[in-house]
């Protein structure tokens, strides 16, 4: 019984994360109808852009993360700007392979620029052991979920209320509509962009301050592919409720299913929810269904 | 005041829809555009308001003139910002958002935070029901009531100039000529010029000022909106009534066609 809480506070903990890079796939999706399957590739990147700040170029800690977190910006203003906006109004098709393109070109860039294909992070985070209980949890986790959950309820907060949130869902909705109320969507996509662009970021250096810039960062992104689809691919709820789930199934199921099956079972879990999810619900479980008056 | 000056539209460089219209929309005048479908008339809104880019629309030939300035060349944005705005043909709501979002959605080009409540009270003095349906979702709001936003969310962009399209389109009669009475209204208080397109051409000359009527892309009839009411032409083909100005009947034999004068 002990490890089943140490794997509970440790898969809410990791998916609190998943659900943070889970959120910046939703907004994309949310204004402009596009599947970002890039999300990956965006957390992997950033995380080695943290590296060549903090450990190459020697930036303190809180200055290189705010470089850090404009490159990212940039990042997402290129991708817009240059990759998705010469598409508009073209077939959703295209829209969504351009991504996987992207996806591609991004991973070449990082192995490209940082050969060496792991590498550590200092500690961002304190990193003093915590006991719950029987089980013991770094304050890393903590504190990462922690962060997530703040960065959750300002993006809704600026959702509900601020005029850009409102006109960004708004985009979701219609986009000639928008248009007709002079609102540029060009400006919206490319805003939706640069915010799942740091979302992506802040979600990668966390992960990689805990556990080190590795491949498996890409695998992040597929598992915040899950929670958007268990979640609901429009629903910021659900993703930030989906997150812990998939969390919990992946860190509890792999604990327990490892010994008896094969190492690496842990991270074919989300992908087994996802199939389930798409027979049972899919709209996912906050997904707005559409509405149609008849 | 806005000038149409022979304007010709093309949809993908090679499907003319607009042969050569030109209109003009004085300062504080209602004016109607009427017309069967496939005439021209959301073309030609859309040509004004710069949504016909997005559709891979363009003006070939010919200019559409704000208030002595050139703008068709210029984005829907741009126009917007000139105090042009369009309601979208067929209730196009904001379905997720709910009913005071979708008010704020238009104003979404002003600063004037103070004056954008007090004209969030205006609209709701004007559409008492949008007030009370104000946290309601849009989408499960009925269809008068969302053509009621739609014109409201125009309303909210304080525009020199509103173009609404088929604001008639599938409602009952007596809520029609609610929303017409409250178009008036608007235009009386608050010098708002509006463009109005229509198939329900009784309706609508009931308040324009003035009319014109497109046929294939074209003008081939205009006046003012007395004049319109008391032509053969438009009674016949477009009111429904025959040259007596009685309801016609099917029921007679011989209902031969009259031929229209313009052509």
């Amino acid at each position: 019984m002990d490890e089943l809480l140490q794997f509970v506070i440790t898969g809410i903990t990791v998916g609190t994360v998943y659900a943070l890079i889970a959120l910046g796939f939703v907004l994309v999706w949310k204004s402009s109808g596009v599947a970002n399957l890039a999300l990956g590739q965006l957390v992997l990147i950033s995380s080695w852009f943290a590296y060549g700040m903090l450990v190459q170029l020697g930036l303190p800690a809180w200055f290189g993360l705010i470089i850090v977190i404009v490159l990212s910006l940039m990042l997402g203003w290129i991708i817009e700007r240059f990759v998705l906006r010469p598409l508009i109004a073209q077939p959703i098709l295209s829209l969504i392979t351009v991504t996987l393109g992207l996806a591609f070109f991004l991973e070449g860039l990082v192995s490209f620029t940082w050969p060496k294909s792991v590498a550590a992070l200092p500690h961002i985070l304190p990193d003093q052991v915590i006991h719950i209980g029987t089980a013991v949890v770094s304050m890393e986790y903590l504190l990462a979920a922690a962060i997530s959950l703040i960065l959750f309820v300002l993006l809704s907060l600026y959702f509900k209320y601020n005029k850009m949130g409102i006109a960004m869902r708004a985009t979701a909705d219609d986009q000639l509509a928008v248009q007709a109320c002079g609102i540029p969507v060009t400006k919206i996509f490319s805003r939706s962009w640069m915010f799942a662009c740091v979302l992506a970021a802040i979600g990668g250096i966390l992960m990689s301050s805990i556990g080190g810039i590795t491949y498996g960062l890409v695998h992040t992104g597929l598992k915040a592919f899950s929670v958007v689809i268990l979640g609901g691919l429009d629903s910021f709820l659900g993703a930030m409720v989906a997150g812990p789930i998939i969390g919990l199934a992946e860190n509890v199921g792999g604990g327990y299913l490892t010994p008896l099956t094969w190492p690496g079972v842990k991270d074919v879990i989300p992908f087994i929810i996802i199939i389930i999810v798409m027979f049972i619900k899919p709209y996912g479980l906050f997904g707005e269904e559409r509405i149609e008056r008849i | 005041m806005l000038k149409l000056n022979n304007i010709e539209v093309t949809y993908l460089n090679v499907i003319r829809v607009l042969h050569g219209v030109s209109l003009s929309v004085e300062d504080g005048s209602i004016i109607a555009l009427l017309g069967a479908n496939g005439a021209g008339k959301s073309t030609t809104l859309k040509a004004i308001s710069g949504l016909l880019h997005v559709e891979e629309g363009e003006v070939t030939d010919g200019s559409i003139e704000w208030d002595g300035q050139r703008i068709d060349r210029k984005s829907a944005e741009e126009i917007g910002k000139l105090g042009i705005v369009q309601a979208l043909e067929g209730r196009r709501v904001f379905g997720h958002l709910n009913t005071e979002e979708n008010l704020m959605v238009g104003a979404f080009n002003r600063r004037d935070t103070n004056a954008i409540k007090q004209d969030l009270e205006m609209v709701y003095d004007y559409f008492h029901r949008l007030k009370e349906l104000r946290k309601n979702t849009a989408g499960y709001l009925s269809g008068g009531e969302q053509q009621m936003l739609v014109i409201g969310r125009a309303m909210m962009a304080t525009p020199k100039l509103m173009m609404l399209d088929e604001p008639s389109l599938g409602l009952a009669p007596l809520l029609v000529e609610e929303i017409y009475d409250i178009i008036k209204r608007f235009n009386t208080e608050q010098r708002t010029s509006v463009l109005l397109v229509e198939q329900n051409v009784r309706i609508a000359l009931s308040i324009a000022h003035y009319g014109y009527v497109m046929e294939n892309g074209r003008i081939v009839l205009d006046g003012d909106a007395e004049f319109l009411k008391n032509n053969e032409d438009v009674k016949e083909f477009y009111i429904g009534l025959s040259a007596m100005g009685i309801k016609k009947s099917y029921r007679e034999v011989k209902h031969y066609k009259r031929r229209k004068r313009w052509l």
